[in-house]
């Protein structure tokens, strides 16, 4: 199963050319600014737009051809979108939107109600089965549209900025559930987003959109290692630290990664077990000492010989290797101050609970 | 709600309460009128009663023929873009500002038994339009039908049309999505087109009477009958008058006020 | 609150202009004349001679069915002269209303069956009202000629056939007229002065036999409280009698 795209697509005066592939069993990440055409793009995909130039080929199922003049409407295209608003119907409840997809393709109403039923339990928003939709928190609703996306079995799953509107406590309940559903999900799965962390946590593969151009296609570490624009450099400042997680002590936990250790809170709910983690840092949270700092709360500290400095701006952004190495955001009168260069002995600080877990799946 | 800090102006509240005398007085100086002791004679008369039933049977007729036919105009007026579109609305509205009566004599020309579609229905089925209940309906619905249209046009547009997107790749054909999104989004700008249209059939006199014609039991409404009575009897004819404002008022209160209480 | 004061005289400046039509204190003489429907024609040119001989006089009228304007006086409306199409409103008007004085008889009338020029129905007399399907329009009951028409229909017999043939119950005997003209009627029962030059040749009339016929007589007279006395009895004065000429122009019969 894979995602075929090249295509242009035009909103207006503005216009998208795009060519990428998604394998099944992926999650490409659609990463750009705001405005760069990826809602265009997702439009396209799901059959709304139709492409002014090129096609799209779906598990080898041809959904545009423009050439061919082949343009297989929304509601024949085996995809399940999330929308960025949500869009959940306003007049039925959550448990009709749920069934919504079952009913258009002629299920009775009794048996599409249980799968819906089952769906929420799942989700974990059975009692609010009967709710509107006004009446549903946001982290309520997104998991309320999630399902209705996926309840069809699609083959290509479309998650237009999925956190984008929840406030900071939903996000990280939603994002959990995001995650699990994406890794169970057998098809083609992309996801959109302008938030660098979402998709770097998120992705297997991310594809760059600028300004209706793609900029770079790569997985996180590719993208990291040789960021292509500006832009791509920008998503790559933050911190990733992928790896083992271990416990430490109460309360405290060890990254364990290919480059160094990190020390990290424990993430709440994380089960006593060894797991496999993302520790995401930003460079602002990282302090530079000329000397090796003594009797601080952070608990890592990690020497190093700056590798780059970057200035934009009043700021300049430090790459320090370090174990793992680590990039650091800091004013320019800091560097001019503590005569920051290159091939300067450094050590970065920072504390465990600056860091954010992401629990990426548990050990076996 | 709670209560706005900003208190209206006292010049409005003056005004406000002119505005709402003006329809208030008359109505009162109706009841005031009315021969109350004699209403009863009146309203349980043969012909009131009569009236009052072909009235009600006409008014729903032609509202839900308004908004049958009205549907689909808004739909294009809101949806599709031509040239002449704005010619197109206008022209739907006409009904609304001409002279009912005008209106009637329209429908003659083009219904009535010499009329262009009238006179062939005539010639080859020898069904003639003229002094029939359906021509009473029509003449209503003709009047009726912008009002349909202007409140239709207005929800449509007031739609998100990205729940429409959204069902679609949902798995929602056309049809589905009309059945299960748009209409049962639209259901309150339906329920309002069709109390508006119904209460403008029910006051329908001018088009009804040249058109139609006044013949108890078949196209006297209830205005041709207070109409009538008005030649010869006017305070019988105010307790008539009065009881079509009742019918009226009692239909507007009771369908808005389930709808605006779900808002 | 200034503006609300220059506001609030706006307001009574339109309504005083509103109020002011009936022209207080003008040097002419206005006559309102309250007619039946079936004089219209006729009123207007012996309107229009009146206000010839009489330059300060201005006569305006209103024609509408006699029962409905007879209820207008009754109700108080501003009328200076009555002329309705059958006695019996102007007793109502004087026994019920305010009163008359003068009242004459200035003219008297016959009915006729007209018929479209195209003769849809083949109505060739009277009888053949009787014949089913026929779509027949009469003015409606208390209306004069609507009266006339059923009393002429029982006079000949057919009263039951042809009024289960009556398709519309017209306010007045112009609607009559208008429907027969239009074509939408078969036939209708109107006064003979109502096929008029301009209209015969898109109707035919078709003559009532004088055993069944009924003879209206038209009375016209001042009404109590006019505010013209003068004039209006000087209109009434003239409709007895240079206007008589007019009237049998129009082919009204004399009053007796």
């Amino acid at each position: 199963m894979s995602l075929r795209v090249d295509v242009e697509a035009r909103r207006g005066d503005f216009s998208v050319a795009a060519a990428f592939e998604a394998a099944a069993d992926e999650t490409v990440a659609l990463l750009g600014p705001n405005g760069a055409g990826k809602s265009t793009l997702v439009a396209v995909l799901a059959g709304i737009d139709p492409p002014t130039q090129g096609r799209v080929d779906l598990d080898g199922e041809t959904l545009d051809d423009v050439d061919a003049g082949r343009h297989v409407p929304p509601e024949r295209r085996p995809v399940g979108v999330v929308f960025q608003d949500r869009l959940l119907f306003p007049h039925l409840s959550a448990i009709e939107n749920v069934a919504f997809p079952l009913r258009a393709r002629g299920a009775q109403r009794r048996g599409a109600r249980s799968r819906a039923a089952a769906l929420l339990a799942r989700f974990g928003i059975a009692e609010r089965a009967e709710a509107r939709p006004a009446g549903l928190s946001g982290g309520e609703a997104q998991r309320v549209a999630l399902a209705r996306a996926l309840i069809h079995e699609p083959r290509l799953l479309l998650l237009d900025e999925p956190l984008a509107s929840l406030d900071v406590r939903a996000r990280t309940q939603v994002r959990a559930l995001v995650r699990r559903e994406l890794l169970a999900f057998p098809g083609v799965r992309l996801l959109v987003t302008h938030d660098p962390v979402e998709a770097m946590s998120l992705a297997d593969r991310m594809v760059l959109v600028e300004e209706g151009r793609i900029t770079q296609i790569g997985t996180p570490a590719e993208v990291r290692a040789a960021p292509r624009t500006q832009y791509a450099a920008e998503l790559v400042g933050v911190n990733l630290f992928a790896g083992r997680l271990e416990p430490l002590e109460t309360g405290a936990g060890r990254i364990v990664t290919p480059e160094g250790d990190v020390v990290v809170a424990w993430p709440a709910g994380a089960a006593g077990g060894v797991e496999a983690v993302i520790g995401l840092l930003r460079p602002a949270d990282v302090s530079l000492h000329v000397q090796a700092p003594e009797g601080g709360s952070a608990r890592n500290v990690l020497p190093g010989i700056v590798g780059s400095v970057s200035v934009e701006g009043e700021r300049a952004r430090v790459r320090i290797d370090s174990s793992p190495p680590v990039v650091a955001e800091v004013t320019l009168g800091s560097v001019e101050r503590l005569g920051i260069r290159e091939g300067t002995q450094l050590w970065a600080s920072f504390k465990a609970v600056e860091v954010r877990v992401e629990v990426q799946a548990e050990a076996d | 709600m709670a209560a706005s800090k900003r208190t209206t102006p006292a010049v409005f509240v003056l005004l406000a309460i002119v505005g709402i005398a003006f329809v208030a007085l008359p109505l009162a100086g109706l009841a005031q009128r009315t021969p109350w002791s004699r209403a009863a004679d009146v309203l349980t008369s043969d012909s009131s009663v009569t009236a009052l039933r072909l009235s009600l049977v006409v008014a729903t007729s032609a509202a839900l023929l308004s908004l049958v036919m009205g549907f689909p105009v808004a739909w294009v007026l809101s949806r599709s873009t031509f040239p002449g579109r704005t010619m197109v609305r206008g022209l739907v509205i006409l009904p609304l500002v001409m002279p009912p009566v005008v209106g009637g004599v329209a429908l003659l020309s083009v219904f009535g038994r010499r009329g262009f579609l009238g006179g062939p229905l005539y010639d080859l089925f020898g069904v003639q339009l003229t002094f029939t209940t359906t021509a009473a309906v029509l003449a209503a619905a003709f009047v009726s039908f912008p009002l349909a249209v202007l409140v239709l046009e207005a929800g449509l547009r007031s739609l998100d049309l990205r729940l429409e997107d959204a069902a679609a790749t949902l798995g929602g054909s056309r049809w589905y999505v009309l059945r299960r999104v748009t209409l049962p989004l639209l259901a309150p700008q339906m329920a309002a087109g069709l109390v508006l249209c119904w209460a403008r059939a029910l006051g329908e006199f001018g088009a009804t009477i040249t058109f139609a014609g006044n013949l108890q039991g078949r196209t006297q409404t209830l205005p041709l009958a207070v109409f009538e009575r008005l030649q010869t009897d006017p305070e019988g004819a105010i307790a008539l008058s009065l009881l079509l404002v009742a019918v009226s008022l009692a239909v507007i209160v009771g369908l808005r006020a389930r709808f605006l209480a779900t808002r | 609150m200034k503006r609300a004061i220059v506001g609030l005289a706006c307001l009574a400046m339109v309504l005083t202009a509103c109020g002011s039509d009936s022209g207080a204190g003008s040097e002419r003489s206005e006559i309102t004349v309250l007619a039946a429907a079936s004089l219209t024609a006729a009123f207007t040119k012996i309107g229009m001679d009146f206000e010839w001989d009489n330059p300060n006089a201005t006569v305006r009228f209103s024609f509408g069915p006699s029962d409905g304007l007879a209820t207008q006086i009754l109700e108080g409306a501003p009328a200076d002269v009555f002329a309705p199409a059958s006695p019996k409103y102007m007793d109502q008007v004087q026994s019920e209303g305010p009163g008359v004085t003068g009242r004459a008889d200035f003219a008297r009338n016959k009915l006729a069956v007209i018929v479209p020029s195209d003769n849809p129905a083949h109505i060739a007399s009277l009888d053949e009202l009787a014949k089913p399907g026929v779509k027949l329009v009469l003015a409606a009951v208390g209306v004069p000629a609507g009266d006339y028409a059923r009393e002429i229909l029982a006079n000949a017999g057919i009263q039951k056939e042809a009024l289960a043939n009556v398709v519309s119950n017209e306010e007045d005997v112009k609607g009559v007229v208008q429907k027969v003209l239009l074509g939408e009627a078969d036939a209708g029962i109107v006064y003979r002065t109502d096929v008029t030059p301009d209209i015969a040749s898109k109707v035919r009339g078709i003559a009532i036999p004088d055993a069944v016929n009924v003879i209206a007589t038209y009375p016209i007279a001042v009404v109590g409280g006019s505010r013209n006395a003068s004039a209006a009895e000087a209109f009434v004065r003239y409709v007895t009698g240079p206007g008589q000429a007019t009237l049998r122009s129009f082919g009204f019969l004399p009053p007796s």
